[in-house]
């Protein structure tokens, strides 16, 4: 028989009736699981780390200890017990998209009327702090809006240190010019969803082939020099095999490419069915099958818990290409503890994914050759401003899942009508439907 | 420039320093550039205009978030 040990004490919600409820982190055998009881739905448990890693040690004590009742998600925009500052502030400027994937957190509407640029200038002029804010402009697919450049240039000229658009990347792919208008108009750099190489995967969750104007996307935003991370969302029996894959293409379409920003598949918004422990892949697996898909290229211990988040929302990993190689800068072994986990890690966080994720000013092809000994350190400057690499994940939160030690710890912020929304508060949606 | 082009000597060895290749390491990383060096004895001498510049910016892409 197996021995069940509650490992932390925390609160969740029932998944059906989304009421606050007390929940506990249980471990069973080498499993953890998500235990909670709603008076009204029953008992549910959900697997939160399947043990190819050890929990308490990558969580690091930087737990909470609630002692009273917390507010979550009644309160959040935000409250004053919030842990964390705001790191990213996603700003959604239209529920319009042109594909319909299977999984959409944001469940596109294409018969929604679009915010006006008039309140999205609002919007702007209230969240953006001059000279330090990161904001993503995000939808439903901002490229459907023609307005999106002046969108942009509305954005830097009231502050905003960079500019980030979260994209599927097919209109940037087909419309050149509309890359360049991006481009002239202030853009950062894009996250463009791409959950694998080939167009079978694409065909399963974004209903089409996909491929070759995803390279087109990734080759317009290079002309323009905008960097592009590639964001795969993982999900089993489609594209969890493909990871190494996913990585070996990221790093061959580097410096094009910044990095990869894994998200496994969470359940909120639209979704095919309920979830199932079967179907989940917790962040303990994504880094054990990143290890191995890459045959040891990305080690566990170069990809490190987050610290402007909570531990169990993401990791970090920090390289440099070189050649066919990647040479790691982060290390478990030595930078553990060096990390600032108090409210200047959103700070920190913000200054760090956009140094890489930003293309150097007036960088070209031929700056960017390779040719040198990566311990010189001219050399290396120069190499890690245009091949610095990242690897990344968050792992979003569902109605299953959701633990208010790990959304108190939040940095990545939702604007709306005035308030700053966790992520995965705002977007949360009952299994009801 | 004047500043730039004065000899530099080993304040121990009274030896005119000469650039050469100087490996240091930070955070478990290995780096060498030219330096400043004395024949004799290898004591470095970092200006600290070097030391404002790369040398904070190689801390800076190296250090965790």
């Amino acid at each position: 028989m197996i021995h069940n040990e509650v490992i932390h004490d925390t609160w969740s919600v029932c998944p059906v009736c989304l009421r606050r409820i007390p929940a506990q982190r249980i471990r069973k055998g080498d499993e953890v699981f998500l235990r909670k009881k709603c008076i009204d739905h029953g008992s549910f448990e959900t697997i939160i780390w399947r043990g190819f890693s050890e929990i308490n040690e990558w969580v690091n004590g930087s737990d909470i200890h609630f002692s009273d009742e917390p507010q979550c998600p009644d309160n959040c925009g935000l409250c004053t017990d919030h842990l964390q500052k705001t790191c990213c502030v996603l700003l959604n400027i239209t529920d319009r998209c042109n594909l319909s994937c299977s999984f959409c957190l944001a469940d596109q509407d294409n018969n929604s009327i679009d915010p006006s640029f008039e309140e999205i200038c609002e919007s702007l002029q209230n969240l953006i702090v001059k000279g330090k804010t990161l904001v993503q402009l995000s939808g439903g697919e901002p490229t459907v809006r023609e307005d999106l450049p002046e969108i942009i240039r509305a954005a830097k000229t009231k502050g905003a240190k960079y500019v980030q658009l979260n994209s599927n990347g097919i209109r940037l792919g087909e419309d050149k010019d509309y890359a360049r208008k991006l481009a002239e108009a202030g853009l950062s750099f894009v996250f463009m969803q791409f959950d694998g190489n080939s167009d079978a995967i694409n065909e399963s969750l974004r209903g089409k082939a996909l491929l070759k104007i995803k390279q087109q996307a990734i080759d317009n935003c290079a002309a323009f020099n905008i960097g592009v991370t590639l964001v795969p969302t993982i999900v089993r029996n489609v594209n969890l095999g493909n990871i190494g894959q996913i990585l070996e293409f990221a790093i061959s379409q580097s410096p094009k490419v910044r990095g990869v920003h894994f998200q496994p598949v969470s359940y909120f918004g639209r979704t095919p069915g309920t979830p199932t422990d079967e179907k989940r892949i917790t962040l303990d697996e994504l880094v054990f099958e990143i290890e191995k898909q890459t045959n040891g290229l990305i080690r566990y211990n170069n990809l490190l818990p987050s610290c402007c988040d909570h531990p169990l929302c993401g990791f970090h990993g920090d390289f440099v290409v070189d050649g066919k190689s990647l040479i790691p800068l982060s290390k478990k072994e030595i930078n553990e503890g060096a990390g600032c986990c108090d409210t200047t890690a959103a700070e920190k966080n913000r200054q760090f994914v956009a140094r890489r994720w930003q293309r150097p000013a007036g960088e070209t092809e031929n700056s960017t050759s390779c040719c040198g000994d990566i311990h010189n350190m001219e050399y290396f400057l120069t190499r890690v401003a245009t091949h610095g690499f990242t690897v990344t994940a968050m792992a979003f939160q569902d109605a299953g899942n959701i633990d208010f030690a790990r959304l108190k710890h939040c940095s990545f912020h939702v604007y709306d009508k005035g308030r700053y929304v966790p992520f995965c508060a705002y977007y949360l949606t009952s299994w009801r439907g | 420039m004047e500043a730039e082009k004065k000899k530099l000597v080993c304040c121990k060895c009274q030896k005119e320093l000469e650039m050469m290749k100087t490996d240091f390491t930070y955070l478990g990383h290995s780096f060498f550039t030219e330096l400043p060096r004395c024949p004799e004895c290898g004591q470095v001498y970092i200006t600290e205009e070097l030391v404002r510049s790369r040398i904070s910016e190689v801390e800076m892409q190296l250090e965790d978030k």
